[in-house]
């Protein structure tokens, strides 16, 4: 007899808190307007920052993939080795060998053409009347010293 | 780990629950959004990735800390434990029948009718009142284990007590409530 009581409590006090919870339920389901509004940018906030931590993992993830398996092809996965840094530099030494290149190709046209200016004028044909004329003869001495000054 | 539209399903489903409890627990409706905020902040930021089953006691435990650093700021600790103490002090006196505040309470089809005169905003205006009049974690144990639908284990876990503890908080914010409400003729 002395057991049931208790359990009789039990139970009452189990009705009564689930008949308060369904009253303030009730109640929760009309708040104001701007509480509402402000509970949802609050929650879409909270969940914007769970998308950047996902992008920044997801970012990290890939790096991190990527890294390793360009890694796995060229040593032993432990990391970075020497030819896994010999490859990283790699594009470095391609454009450095580039430009210089570039440099020596432009060089022997700029002397092919010196080239070709000079043999031009020295193979042209000069008529011997020329060294015969006083103003070429002035030209010569006078008109290459020119440039000097 | 849950998917985005699970947490967001999950934000949905607690947040209005959250932020009536932690009226119930600051008595500021600012500082309870405040406090829901920053719970919801902390679960999506640092326990976003856990399976979905997890986050409803995550999200009680945080709301629960939230709510004391809140009152931490605030420095009105001392005041709430001295009330704690005024409501542990009535609720041992073991005078209140309990029985016989709910043995009205078995024709609830009768209390119906009753209720057509008194206001429905009314009624649960009252017992908001007492709610928050409860002690602070008479109330705590009250609502998660009623309102939340959580049993005793599960309460106890997001409480950082005992179950027996729980039964105990339960039992007294019950017997609180019912003789509140009684004395103000309200029969639920």
């Amino acid at each position: 007899m002395n057991r049931s009581i208790p359990i009789t409590e039990a139970h009452l006090e189990d009705e009564f808190g689930e008949r308060v919870a369904a009253r303030l339920e009730a109640g929760a389901r009309t708040l104001p307007a701007d509480v509402s509004a402000r509970l949802r940018s609050i929650r879409m906030q909270a969940l914007s920052r769970r998308k950047v931590a996902n992008v920044r993992a997801r970012t990290a993830s890939a790096v991190f993939g990527s890294g390793r398996s360009a890694v796995m092809t060229m040593g032993n996965g432990s990391g970075p080795g020497f030819w896994g840094r010999m490859a990283s530099a790699i594009p470095l030494i391609a454009l450095v060998a580039g430009l210089v290149t570039i440099h020596l190709v432009q060089a022997e046209d700029h002397l092919r053409e010196l080239a070709e200016v000079d043999s031009d004028l020295l193979t042209d044909d000069l008529p011997p009347s020329a060294y015969t004329d006083p103003g070429f003869i002035e030209f010569l001495k006078h008109g290459l010293q020119q440039p000097e000054r | 780990m849950a998917s985005d539209k699970e947490l967001a399903d999950f934000l949905q489903s607690v947040e209005t629950r959250a932020f009536k409890r932690s009226v119930y627990h600051v008595r500021d409706q600012e500082a309870a959004l405040d406090i829901v905020q920053d719970s919801m902040l902390r679960l999506s930021e640092h326990y976003g990735d856990r399976p979905p089953e997890e986050l409803p006691m995550l999200f009680q435990r945080i709301l629960s800390n939230c709510t004391l650093d809140w009152f931490r700021r605030q420095k009105t600790r001392n005041a709430l434990f001295s009330n704690l103490s005024d409501f542990e002090g009535s609720g041992e006196d073991g005078d209140f029948d309990l029985l016989e505040a709910l043995v009205v309470n078995d024709g609830s089809q009768r209390t119906e009718s009753a209720e057509e005169t008194t206001s429905r905003g009314e009624i649960l205006h009252e017992i908001e009142i007492e709610i928050q009049e409860l002690p602070t974690r008479q109330r705590e144990a009250f609502l998660m284990r009623y309102w939340e639908e959580m049993d005793v284990a599960e309460t106890a876990a997001a409480m950082g007590c005992s179950e027996g503890s729980v039964k105990t908080h339960c039992s007294r914010a019950v017997r609180a409530l019912a003789a509140a409400l009684k004395a103000k003729g309200i029969q639920l």
